[in-house]
């Protein structure tokens, strides 16, 4: 690259002097007029214009060359003071992104952990299936409970048939005692006709008269035992009677209850499995809600990965300002043009994205890579 | 126990977006911050794949995979390259260097997840 002195790079451009072409003039008038004294005044006036117009000039180039300084110097506190305070803000800004997205994504992280707990506590062996494993269980030990009932309803039937089987046999035992009694007052009047003939015979009639008095009491004591017989099985009858009231009334009693518990349970069941299926069906809207927020967490992810993409862009228009400075002015004072060129290369060298490149090139609205596709290469 | 896998991004937010999908996949995450970092946390511990990005301040992806590559403990931990660069003169740098994928940023989760399945060790 080339470089200027200030005073010649802004210098006087190259002319004749004014002053000098004043006096030609004068001397061209005074050779004209033969030198004649009339020809002084024009020659003094041409001279001193041409001072004049020397003085004019050589104070506007100073004015040039001191604003040229000025623009230089200018350029320079412009490199030195304003950039740098563009790059500060411009990293500021950059920084402040990168962490509230920093923080965006740790509050997102946190949301999907905690829906992957929602969703693991809420699925598998521990909840729905659980719910309904556990609803079964209890149907099928409450029925087990129904089906112990009518069982022993059951055997309280059986007991009735043979308390009834007992009365049939105590009225047997009535039957025998009744018989007992008719064989006792036949054998009384066997007895009293026995006697009558023994009276009859008289003397020799005396024992058969004593076997006959014997008979009789034999005769009394059967029906005694006949009567007592007859009172005992009437007894036997009426605890027996009373017994099987009792168990009828208790029958009666499991029916009604065995019916009661039925209806109770099966209420119970109903209301379970009511309670059941909606929990169920709440377990599936939960899970499908978390997976459908999971999915929305997801791209909202992928959309957050644009901060890296507009991070990298803007560190590299930082750093491209942060090194133009140097580019601006150099340190020897001596005034140059602008290196452009290398301040573009230094920005292209910088650049890591086909849409920075593109925007370099100045293609039309470069655009950054849809994230539906991603590109992936294996080695 | 789960495996173990390294993110080597200098954005915070990149590696937490990365941390998210491989942590709900069932991955443990380690991080670093640029290739100089990364390289100081890998202390002997099994990591079964590692994540790195190209452009880094200290040292950058390439020099990272060429320096994890001359590490004994490491010299056969897959590598994969996920970066915002897509030019080809860089991806076979990349290859070079040892790496065995590169993605492109910005990533769909369940595709890197892929990558990452295909490529971690067993």
């Amino acid at each position: 690259m080339t470089s200027t002195r200030l005073d010649t790079d802004l210098g006087p451009r190259l002319r004749w002097p004014a002053s000098l072409l004043g006096a030609a003039g004068g001397a061209a008038a005074c050779a004209a007029s033969g030198f004649a004294a009339w020809a002084v005044l024009p020659a003094a006036v041409l001279l001193g214009a041409g001072a004049w117009l020397d003085r004019r000039n050589a104070a506007r180039e100073a004015a040039r060359v001191q604003a040229g300084a000025s623009f230089a110097e200018s350029a320079a506190r412009f490199g030195r003071e304003v950039m740098p305070k563009w790059s500060g803000h411009i990293e500021n800004a950059r920084g402040q992104m990168e962490t509230a997205v920093a923080a965006l994504a740790e509050r997102f992280a946190a949301i999907v952990a905690r829906l992957d707990a929602t969703m693991a506590s809420t699925a598998g062996a521990d909840s729905r299936e659980g719910v309904v494993a556990m609803f079964e269980r209890s149907r099928v030990e409450l029925h087990g409970v129904l089906d112990a009932l009518r069982s022993a309803t059951a055997d309280s039937a059986a007991l009735r048939e043979e308390v009834q089987h007992l009365q049939r046999f105590v009225q047997e035992l009535q039957a025998m005692a009744a018989d007992v009694g008719m064989i006792a007052q036949q054998t009384n009047i066997l007895a009293i006709n026995a006697a009558i003939e023994a009276a009859r015979a008289g003397e020799s009639g005396r024992g058969f008269s004593v076997l006959a008095q014997e008979v009789r009491k034999l005769s009394a004591m059967s029906a005694e035992t006949g009567r007592n017989m007859a009172g005992k099985a009437a007894s036997i009858a009426a605890a027996i009677g009373a017994a099987q009231a009792s168990a009828a009334r208790s029958a009666r009693s499991e029916r009604e209850s065995t019916a009661a518990s039925q209806s109770a349970i099966d209420g119970v069941l109903a209301e379970l499995r009511g309670v059941t299926d909606s929990l169920a069906a709440s377990t599936d809207v939960l899970q499908r809600e978390s997976r459908a927020i999971q999915g929305e967490i997801g791209e909202a992810l992928v959309q957050l990965q644009f901060q890296d993409r507009v991070n990298q862009v803007i560190t590299h228009v930082r750093q491209n300002i942060e090194r133009a400075p140097a580019l601006i002015a150099c340190a020897d004072g001596a005034l140059r043009p602008i290196d452009v060129k290398a301040l573009l290369a230094d920005l292209e060298v910088r650049y890591a994205m086909a849409e920075e490149r593109a925007l370099h090139r100045g293609d039309a609205r470069p655009s950054a890579p849809a994230a539906a596709d991603t590109d992936i290469t294996f080695f | 126990m789960g495996k173990t896998i390294m993110i080597v991004d200098d954005s915070a937010s990149l590696r937490q977006v990365v941390g998210i999908a491989l942590r709900s996949a069932g991955y443990d995450v380690l991080e670093g911050s640029d290739g100089r970092d990364a390289l100081a946390r890998l202390t002997g511990q099994k990591v079964h794949l590692i994540i790195s990005d190209v452009n880094m301040p200290n040292l950058d992806g390439i020099g990272f995979v060429k320096a994890v590559k001359e590490m004994p403990a490491y010299r056969f931990t897959p590598i994969v390259m996920l970066t915002t660069e897509s030019q080809e003169d860089k991806k076979r740098e990349g290859q070079a260097a040892g790496a065995k994928a590169w993605v492109v940023k910005p990533f769909q989760p369940p595709q890197l997840l892929n990558v990452v399945q295909r490529l971690v060790l067993p």
